[in-house]
């Protein structure tokens, strides 16, 4: 037993003496990304933060800030946050289904139908636009079908509110979601679903008690991921919403290229990044709490 | 015009929330060594000029920058900065073009930030007695071709043909949803609204702000888009999701081309000038005055003129070398020059920001 015990302890000793020398090696090789995230990241990155902080005449100022928190500003940073959760929530759906499907099918397969999720994002976002305006508009696909077969309500209005809004980032956000969630929905293991079966539990208890809590670290990432894709994202608003759906990305570029405005764009994309690191952080406390209750149960 | 705004490029640039805002400070300094400006020195000339780019450019390059480069041997070298970006060079102490085409109210705003040189019209041969009009020859730039934001309908749903702005507004007799442009694609077209209101032509300016904005809200209900890139009006009026929409002039061809039932209206049309500006510090002035010269020549601005719908000649002599079927799409032919107006680059250019602010909120209500 004593043997057995110390054998392990002598191996560790070992690779952890490895791994020291080798993170060494790893600090020197990344020496060049260092150099270049500081050069070309957290340089600009202070240069915005300085700005969103710089008054009209020089000077130290939170004016920026307050305007960027008031107002039709702040109902557009807030029209922003809602369309990025509902998109959220949405990729999330389909992007569910979407995986669990393609993760159950021959490679070959799986590779097509994520070539079909993914291909249409090579093309122009305006060409795109138009596509949705083909299936969407008042004379759409879906609005002629709807029509046609006396749906109530029909025809619908699809695009230039919220609706369309999140119809067009949702399919921009799919295949970050489903990239994601397949790729932890390939690595659950099927014994443990089949284990559970031949235990006799219902087809649904396993989804939820087994699968969901196995797939959860995907769940949360692809949603965050697309959340905050999501926030900074700008087109697809632009050219599917109404005027109630503007984003904070649009008034940056307004701002910026018609009213030589950098101070407020810099407060905007400075409390863009802090909304991100938030939801970061969100993510990253999920996973410590995992960690922690995972290390709870192995210890008890 | 800096059109499409929502280019590929756009979607670069504001591609990550901060992408925007990191370029403030990245490209000026990492910039630098990109396009390298065109110096007088060495064997062959060379002068680097920004313009929006697309078929604006095509058409430039075919009637202007090739022939010029042909007499005079200066090579046009061009690169697709917007009027922020050249400030921004300017501000940092170096623009990376000689020589800028732009609309005459960005120049304004340049003026204003003293981001450009002072023209010396007195340089220009072919200013002289030339009878260019007068807004088009401000203190800091020459204004070279006139383009418009114009009404256009499908004949198919409106049984009538729309003659004004107040036909437009009117919506029992002219039934059918209808698009105008957002703030975020350039000036709003309160012009049009005031128009609609029954302002006449001469008494616009200097523009009543809030009648404007409250004959916008009159027809607000009935606008199903406020299109915030310049391809956009012409794609809803194809695919029928509106009747009748403002448009920059030109965008409606290829519709009509295809023989969609689309016209325009030039009654009422909103008449911008694009032109040439030098960025402060640029050095390469010689070169830059003689392509501005060269543009202003009758036939190039008639070579011009039938190559882009932007290309509404400055100089009037140019009209008489182009046929009745280019001059009924230009803004500045005879008869579309009675009917239309030129937008007031002073009043936009000290209202801009307010109106825009105003727009933001007034569309989020």
């Amino acid at each position: 037993m004593a043997g057995t015990a110390l054998a392990p302890a002598k191996v560790r000793v070992k690779t952890s003496e490895k791994r020291g020398h080798r993170s060494r090696i790893a600090l020197v090789n990344a020496v060049p990304v260092t150099v270049f995230l500081l050069v070309l990241f957290v340089y600009p990155i202070i240069g915005v933060l300085s700005l969103s902080l710089e008054g009209d005449s020089g000077g130290f100022t939170l004016h920026w800030y307050a305007d960027a928190l008031s107002g039709v500003n702040l109902s557009v940073l807030l029209s922003t946050l809602r369309i990025s959760a509902e998109t959220a929530l949405l990729s999330l759906l389909v992007g569910f289904v979407l995986a669990h499907a393609i993760a159950r099918m021959r490679p070959v397969f799986a590779a097509l139908a994520m070539l079909i999720v993914v291909v249409p994002h090579f093309i122009s976002a305006l060409v795109r636009t138009y596509g949705w305006i083909i299936m969407l508009g008042e004379h759409g696909i879906l609005n002629t079908l709807a029509t046609s077969l006396h749906a109530p309500g029909a025809p619908y209005s699809l695009l230039y509110n919220e609706t369309g809004v999140v119809i067009g980032t949702t399919s921009v956000m799919l295949p970050y979601t489903v990239l994601v969630l397949q790729g932890v929905m390939r690595g659950v293991d099927g014994r443990l679903l089949a284990a559970a079966a031949g235990f006799g539990a219902s087809r649904f208890t396993i989804f939820r008690r087994i699968y969901l809590p196995l797939v959860a670290p995907g769940i949360g990432t692809a949603g965050l991921l697309s959340f905050i894709l999501c926030l900074g994202y700008y087109i697809t608003p632009a050219l599917m919403g109404g005027g109630k759906q503007t984003v904070v990305a649009a008034l940056i570029d307004q701002q910026v290229m018609q009213q030589d405005q950098w101070n407020g764009a810099a407060a905007f994309g400075v409390i863009l990044l802090l909304l991100t690191f938030a939801g970061l952080g969100v993510l990253g406390l999920a996973k410590l709490r995992r960690k922690k209750t995972a290390a709870r149960r192995s210890s008890s | 015009m800096e059109a499409n705004r929502i280019g590929r490029r756009t979607v670069l640039r504001t591609a990550g929330a901060l992408a925007a805002a990191t370029a403030v400070t990245g490209c000026g300094t990492l910039m630098g060594t990109g396009e390298s400006r065109g110096s007088s020195g060495g064997g062959k000339k060379r002068l680097v000029v920004s313009n929006s780019g697309g078929a604006y450019n095509d058409a430039l390059t075919k009637a202007i920058y090739e022939p010029f480069a042909k007499e005079t041997g200066i090579t046009v070298t061009t690169v697709n900065y917007q009027s922020a970006q050249i400030i921004a060079q300017v501000k940092q102490g170096r623009p990376q073009v000689d020589l800028m085409d732009n609309t005459l109210l960005n120049f304004q705003k340049m003026a204003r930030l003293e981001c450009l040189e002072p023209v010396d019209h007195d340089r220009l041969k072919s200013v002289k007695g030339a009878g260019i009009a007068e807004h088009n020859l401000p203190e800091h730039a020459v204004g070279k071709n006139v383009w418009a934001s114009v009404m256009a309908y499908r004949t198919d749903s409106l049984k009538r043909v729309p003659k004004s702005w107040a036909d437009f507004w009117n919506t029992d007799a002219f039934a059918g949803p209808r698009s105008l442009q957002s703030a975020e694609a350039d000036l709003p077209e309160l012009e049009f609204a005031l128009l609609a209101d029954g302002v006449p032509l001469d008494k616009l300016y200097p523009l009543d702000v809030d009648r404007a904005f409250a004959s916008m809200s009159r027809i607000r209900g009935d606008v199903k888009k406020f299109w915030n890139t310049g391809a956009l009006p012409a794609v809803l009026l194809g695919r029928k999701e509106v009747v009748a929409t403002s448009l920059w002039g030109g965008r409606a061809d290829e519709l009509i081309k295809q023989g969609q039932p689309v016209a325009y209206q030039w009654n009422g049309a909103r008449r911008m000038t694009n032109g040439w500006g030098i960025p402060k510090g640029a050095d390469n002035t010689d070169a830059a005055y003689k392509l501005i010269d060269f543009s202003l020549r009758p036939e190039v601005q008639a070579a011009f003129a039938k190559l882009s719908p932007t290309g509404g000649p400055v100089v009037p002599a140019a009209t008489k070398q182009l046929s009745d079927d280019v001059l009924a799409t230009l803004p500045t032919s005879p008869q579309n020059l009675k009917t239309g107006f030129d937008a007031d680059a002073a009043w936009w250019d000290e209202n801009r920001d307010a109106v825009i602010k105003r727009w933001q909120e007034w569309a989020d209500a």
